[in-house]
């Protein structure tokens, strides 16, 4: 089972691991590739447990556009009350 | 050792006046280094830590455990750190883990009184009432105004004419309790954990006041995953942030609405620990912390609401602690642990790290005692828990049997 559905603006982009992740229970991070994003993968999963989540998104927001660029994660621009 | 007046050396006991000893152990999750055991593995059974670090120190008073790493004050005033530091949470000034418990060096010129340990964030609060943060900034957790990482505690000048009493660190947000009984919230607002507008937020890098607590006395706040809380000082419990299970996230702080009077509260992911004249109630979802056993639950409603309010908070009371009265309670994000009052430990939850030290990697639905190897009568040792992520630490602070003569 899904441990939880996570939206992608709220997956933070590690330039280490070249994925998005999100925190794990377990202590290390939920991943997934723009690679994975681009083939559709739904499932981010954590190296160190058997945990996974399903990432919410757009498939097309993360295709080859002409443009080429996949669209950076929300980089938590600062936004204060709506 | 030290010279006193007439030049003689003088050597101090180990142990404090009152010949107590302590021990500290922990188990679960440890590849960061957050175990304190020098080694970057999991331990499934409680392991005894040999740090002349801790015990040069002095008595530890009060522990915090965050994503990956712990916060440990001393009875002293001086924090210890260790576990992951890669974002600069063990204010060490670097970002580097630690697997050895480690002074905090720029907090030595202040008398720290708590300590919370958040995802990747921690804060510290001094006996004249400052507020210090570092860590992950990415959300404005910090409190500084901004959206950077901080390797090494810096004060947050917002509260500089202002008396903090608390901080409280989530996963991407912290709340703060002041002298007075204001509370703020600063960090990620987006479940509404902040609790500070009933207008959808996002993120908040300044500090700001949370509502509805108005001419309430607040004697302690909790916060954790996207969850936050709040005790008034007669027993009150106030939740707001990410729903518990089926409930709806809410935006500013509610009240729950029952005639317990409630002593503690520890926040997990998706579930929480009450405790309320030694009985412990828990609530939550379908996750792993929660006991999803239905035969074994004895659902309380506690919802002076008669509708079906899906903002209703179902109280289950924890099986198998009949008998004797809880103590002290705790939860990481999927398990949860409790010490009796005979000084008996015992966990449940989510296992597969070793966090719930039964020497297996199984979840366990109903608490299980957990033995720590014991030296002393048992009955002569308290035992305080404390819950990571994924990881448990428990100091148990032991009488020396009197000496003869
Ligand atoms: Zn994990």
């Amino acid at each position: 089972m899904s441990y939880d559905d996570v939206e992608i603006e709220d997956m933070e982009w590690n330039n280490e691991l070249q994925a998005y992740t999100y925190p794990c229970p377990c202590g290390d991070l939920f991943q997934i590739t723009k690679e994975d994003l681009k083939l559709g993968e739904e499932i981010a999963r954590c190296p160190s447990c058997s945990l996974y989540i399903t990432v919410v998104y757009n498939v097309e927001d993360f295709l080859d556009k002409k443009s080429n660029k996949p669209i950076e994660p929300s980089k938590q621009q600062p936004i204060t009350v709506a | 050792m030290e010279e006193n007046e007439e030049g003689k050396i003088v050597k101090h006991e180990e142990e404090d006046e009152e010949g107590r000893e302590q021990e500290i152990w922990s188990w679960g999750a440890g590849t960061d280094g957050q175990l304190g055991t020098g080694k970057l593995q999991d331990e499934l059974l409680p392991q005894l830590l040999h740090l002349t670090s801790l015990s040069s120190a002095g008595p530890i008073s009060f522990l915090a455990c965050g994503g990956a790493h712990v916060l440990a004050l001393t009875s002293g005033g001086k924090v210890l750190t260790w576990g992951r530091g890669t974002a600069g949470q063990l204010g060490h000034s670097d970002t580097v883990n630690s697997p050895h418990p480690k002074l905090v060096m720029s907090l030595n010129n202040y008398f720290i009184t708590h300590v919370s340990a958040g995802w990747n964030h921690s804060g510290f609060v001094s006996d004249t009432g400052a507020l210090f943060t570092c860590g992950d900034g990415t959300f404005g957790q910090l409190g500084h105004g901004d959206y950077r990482l901080h390797c090494y505690p810096v004060k947050v000048s917002f509260f500089a004419s202002k008396h903090v009493e608390q901080i409280a660190c989530g996963m991407r947000h912290s709340l703060v309790l002041l002298r007075g009984d204001e509370v703020y919230g600063f960090g990620s607002g987006k479940r509404g954990q902040l609790g500070i507008a009933k207008d959808k937020i996002n993120l908040v890098s300044l500090p700001e006041r949370s509502c509805g607590f108005e001419g309430v006395k607040i004697a302690s706040i909790t916060a954790n995953g996207d969850h936050s809380a709040a005790l008034s000082a007669d027993g009150h419990l106030y939740t707001w942030g990410r729903g518990f299970g089926d409930t709806l996230s809410a935006k500013t702080p509610q009240h729950l609405p029952t005639s317990f009077c409630f002593t503690k509260i520890a926040l997990g992911w998706n579930h929480a620990l009450v405790l309320t004249g030694g009985e412990v109630f828990m609530f939550g979802g379908n996750h792993h912390g929660v006991l999803s056993n239905p035969d074994k639950m004895t659902p309380v409603k506690h919802s002076a609401d008669s509708r079906a309010d899906s903002r209703a908070v179902v109280l289950e009371k924890v099986p198998g602690l009949e008998g004797s009265r809880t103590l002290h309670i705790a939860a990481g994000a999927e398990h949860s642990a409790i010490v009796t009052e005979n000084g008996v430990l015992k966990t449940w939850g989510w296992g597969e790290h070793g966090q719930l030290g039964l020497g297996n990697i199984s979840d366990q639905t109903s608490p299980q005692e957990v033995s720590l190897s014991h030296k002393f009568r048992k009955e002569a040792s308290l035992i305080e828990i404390y819950c990571g992520s994924g990881f448990t630490i428990a100091i148990r602070t032991s009488c020396r049997p009197s000496q003869a003569g």
